[in-house]
């Protein structure tokens, strides 16, 4: 069992990936950043020195407090504080564990159905084909914001907003991860249309293996690197998706502030002095998407063939 | 050819003439409110919005000055014949923009149909009647010698009762008040005001021209067209204004008055308010609100001076009461009591240690930073383990919401229609009762009869120290019992460019007589 272990940790440290990820610095640095962020956002309760969700801890007298450094500033507080009073620093980790989670779990749900109905189009052909694929069409003709304005004033009207700020989370992987299937589905069932025609199939199918074997244990493992490509910039397009609507007052309710919803309460004090409450998680979301998208781009010149084969 | 063209030119030139006469109303103003009317209907609903539309496109019979004395303007003159009975004299020759001429029909017509109006019959509850004495000369009759009389007549704005009478195409009757409803008047108007709806979109942009035969031929004003955008978002209101945008704004939020302050190109007024801010708690939704000490407990776990220092930036006075300093009711021992330890300790003995959870609603684009009041109020109500699920919405949904008190708690302003500390009570602490309008605006169903028969009493009381002592200790009353949570009385700022004279036609009951207006 060790040596298995060990020689597939071998196999990596020999394979292309290991060895141009190594020599990529924006892909390290990417990588780090990435990883400290999500650790930082993990952890969340233990290294945030205040709940930013439990209403009883704030004071109003606290409220907008500048960054340390800045005239007025209280060392309780090291990003300030935003116009309720809460702490900047607390809720900018709560925040990024609430984008993070609704980007991974977005993407997850996405995956999820694109490879499923990719597989299904590609490999069956015909009138499943047809039907599956018209019906990504209509999806994809109305936009993401669209979709999860309407869900989310439904939802909202619905279960009323205590209830909805208990579900607004998984609302929102949900309205997100629906939304942009048709993403991943299009690609996966352009790699199985080629993979299909392939003479491992032929063999496969020679061999007597059922339609869900072939799929999912032959064609599959052949498809993943552009879903990985896919999903790591769709990551990025989740949390800025729930970012947008955060912004727009739809996605995470007041009392549970994401990066979003945190850009927004500053907004009104943006031109009058306290520019920090907008601009701290402003800088976060930045860097957060950017590095996402960074090793996604590095990504795909590694898993393209053409560029490293070729 | 030549001559054609002559004779063109020439009857251009005589067409051109009378409108060169009355072109003094030239300019053009762009303004920017946080929202728009709700309706064009002046009786359906009673709040500030509402007015402003009123003294724009109707007239009072007489109105406020800036020192708060009175200014004769529909009504020319009025005299008073006994103490129950004052006669006013109509200006003759006032047209309404439908062409009918102003009689004292007309004023019949409106007084019988505020006395129908839901929102607007407590405040004429005292009137026992009008009498018509010939065309342009009517009386204005109370059961009792009422000293607000007058106070009163400037909600007086005279509809055109041939206007508003008779059927719609559809069979309604087009005088009818339907609250949050398309009646014939919600949707046309017809008054004496300077102004004339032009074009309107809710929620979108209404438009105002020039009534070109109004009465007031004295009047400065030089705007011939005004167009009204609603901004909900305080700092894009701010920025409209700032990048020439729009000409005036109102109202300027707290923490962006030292921005206006510093550019030269804008000129910001400011008045101290007395519109208070409070909320209700309603005792018919929760129980628990039914115990006073509960109510106590929420009243010791607000801390209004960190909600007007830190949110209103100062500009707001805090408040333990409802009348501001310089009413009669102002009782000067009344003041804040935030004390955490208190409320938690009230909470106990009201057997509620673990709290509850209530809803709560608020405008958020009615009062200055009304649902960043309503965040900070839910925030230090958790402190006191009762959990709020907020809910603010934009007036337009706010009103309707109201008036079915959907809400636990619900937040109100209030600005006495009658500057005086009376009108507070009955619309906001009266036992609600709908026939004689009581209490239109209690959100909390809070009821106290005594109290009620002692404001009754204070109303007829012509003594004026004796007046103040009662409604002082009514003030002292409701205090002790916790009635309804008050917050602070929001201070006034309007902003606009340099060249728009607004100074002179502001007041600090925030009805700008936009007719009056100077654009240079």
């Amino acid at each position: 069992m060790t040596t298995a272990t060990v020689s597939r940790w071998d196999r990596f440290r020999e394979s292309f990936f290991w060895y141009s990820f190594k020599r990529d610095k924006v892909a390290i640095a990417s990588f780090a950043v990435l990883l400290l962020m999500v650790l930082a956002a993990v952890f969340a309760p233990l290294l945030a020195p205040t709940d930013p969700y439990d209403l009883a801890q704030i004071n109003i007298m606290n409220s907008e407090l500048p960054p340390v450094g800045l005239d007025g500033a209280d060392s309780a507080f090291p990003l300030g504080t935003d116009a309720q009073g809460r702490d900047l620093l607390s809720t900018i980790l709560y925040g990024t564990r609430v984008s993070l989670m609704i980007g991974f779990g977005a993407v997850v749900l996405q995956a999820f159905l694109g490879i499923l109905f990719g597989l299904l189009a590609g490999y069956l052909g015909g009138k499943v084909d047809a039907i599956l694929m018209r019906i990504a069409d209509v999806q994809l003709s109305f936009s993401t914001l669209m979709v999860a304005i309407i869900v989310g004033a439904v939802f909202k009207a619905s279960f009323g907003n205590l209830m909805f700020g208990e579900i607004a989370i998984y609302m929102l992987i949900f309205i997100i991860g629906v939304a942009e299937w048709p993403q991943i589905a299009r690609t996966v069932r352009a790699s199985v249309l080629a993979e299909k025609k392939k003479e491992y199939v032929d063999a496969a199918k020679v061999m007597g293996f059922g339609t869900r074997r072939i799929m999912f244990r032959h064609i599959l493992p052949n498809t993943l690197s552009p879903i990985f490509v896919i999903a790591t910039v769709q990551i990025a397009n989740a949390i800025i998706s729930e970012a947008a609507l955060s912004f727009l007052g739809l996605g995470m309710p007041e009392t549970q502030p994401s990066l979003g919803s945190l850009i927004k309460s500053g907004f009104d004090y943006i031109q009058s002095g306290s520019w920090w409450i907008t601009l701290i998680p402003g800088l976060v979301l930045v860097v957060l998407v950017l590095v996402i998208n960074l090793l996604g781009d590095w990504l795909r010149d590694v898993m393209n063939p053409r560029l490293y084969k070729g | 050819m030549k001559k054609l063209i002559a004779a063109f030119v020439g009857s251009m030139a005589l067409a051109a003439a009378p409108v060169a006469l009355s072109a003094e109303a030239t300019k053009e103003l762009k303004m920017a409110y946080d929202a728009d009317p709700v309706t064009l209907d002046i009786h359906e609903q009673l709040s500030g919005g509402i007015l402003q539309l009123s003294h724009m496109t109707f007239d009072p019979l007489l109105r406020w000055t800036q020192d708060l004395g009175f200014e004769p303007r529909l009504a020319e003159s009025w005299e008073r014949i006994d103490e129950n009975t004052m006669r006013f004299k109509l200006r003759e020759g006032v047209k309404f923009h439908s062409g009918n001429e102003l009689t004292t029909a007309d004023v019949k017509f409106t007084f019988d149909r505020l006395k129908e109006s839901q929102d607007f019959k407590a405040i004429f509850k005292p009137f026992s009647g009008i009498n018509v004495i010939d065309d342009y000369t009517f009386e204005l009759v109370t059961s009792e010698p009422y000293p607000l009389l007058l106070n009163t007549a400037t909600y007086i704005f005279p509809l055109d009762s041939e206007f508003y009478s008779g059927q719609t195409e559809d069979g309604k009757d087009k005088s009818a008040i339907l609250k949050h409803g398309n009646s014939f008047a919600s949707e046309n108007l017809s008054g004496t005001g300077p102004y004339t709806v032009a074009e309107r979109k809710q929620g979108v942009r209404v438009e105002f021209e020039r009534f070109d035969d109004y009465w007031d031929s004295e009047s400065p004003g030089n705007v011939g067209k005004i167009v009204l955008t609603p901004i909900k978002e305080n700092a894009t209101r701010v920025s409209a204004l700032l990048s020439g945008g729009v000409d005036f704004i109102a109202p300027v939020p707290p923490n962006d008055l030292e921005r206006i302050k510093r550019d030269n190109s804008t000129n910001l007024v400011t008045m101290s308010g007395t519109r208070i801010i409070l909320f209700h708690m309603n005792q018919e939704r929760v129980e628990a609100f039914k115990n006073p000490k509960v109510r106590q407990a929420i009243a010791y776990a607000i801390n209004q001076e960190g909600i007007a220092a830190k949110i209103m930036k100062g500009f707001a006075t805090p408040a333990a009461q409802m009348s501001p300093a310089g009413y009669q009711g102002h009782n000067e021992s009344l003041t804040p009591r935030f004390d955490v330890a208190r409320a938690k300790e009230l909470m106990k003995e009201a057997g509620y240690e673990d709290g509850f959870t209530i809803t709560m609603m608020a405008p958020n684009n009615r009062y200055v930073n009304d649902d960043k009041i309503a965040q900070a109020v839910a925030a230090m109500l958790a402190r006191i383990n009762i959990k709020v699920d907020l809910k603010t919405l934009p007036k337009a949904q706010y009103w309707p919401e109201y008036d079915n008190r959907a809400a636990d708690m619900m937040m109100i302003g209030w600005h006495a229609d009658t500057e005086d500390s009376a009108n507070f009570y009955e619309f906001l602490t009266f036992c609600p009762d709908a026939d004689s309008g009581a209490g239109q605006y209690n959100a909390g169903n809070y009821c106290n009869p005594e109290i009620d028969a002692l404001v009754e009493k204070a109303n007829v009381e012509t003594d004026l120290d004796k007046r103040a002592a009662m409604l002082k200790d009514v003030e002292q009353r409701l205090y002790d019992d916790a009635a309804f949570i008050p917050l602070h009385w929001q201070d006034l700022a309007w902003a606009a460019k340099q060249n728009v004279k607004i100074e002179p036609v502001l007041n600090v009951m925030n009805f700008p007589y936009l007719g009056d207006l100077v654009v240079e």
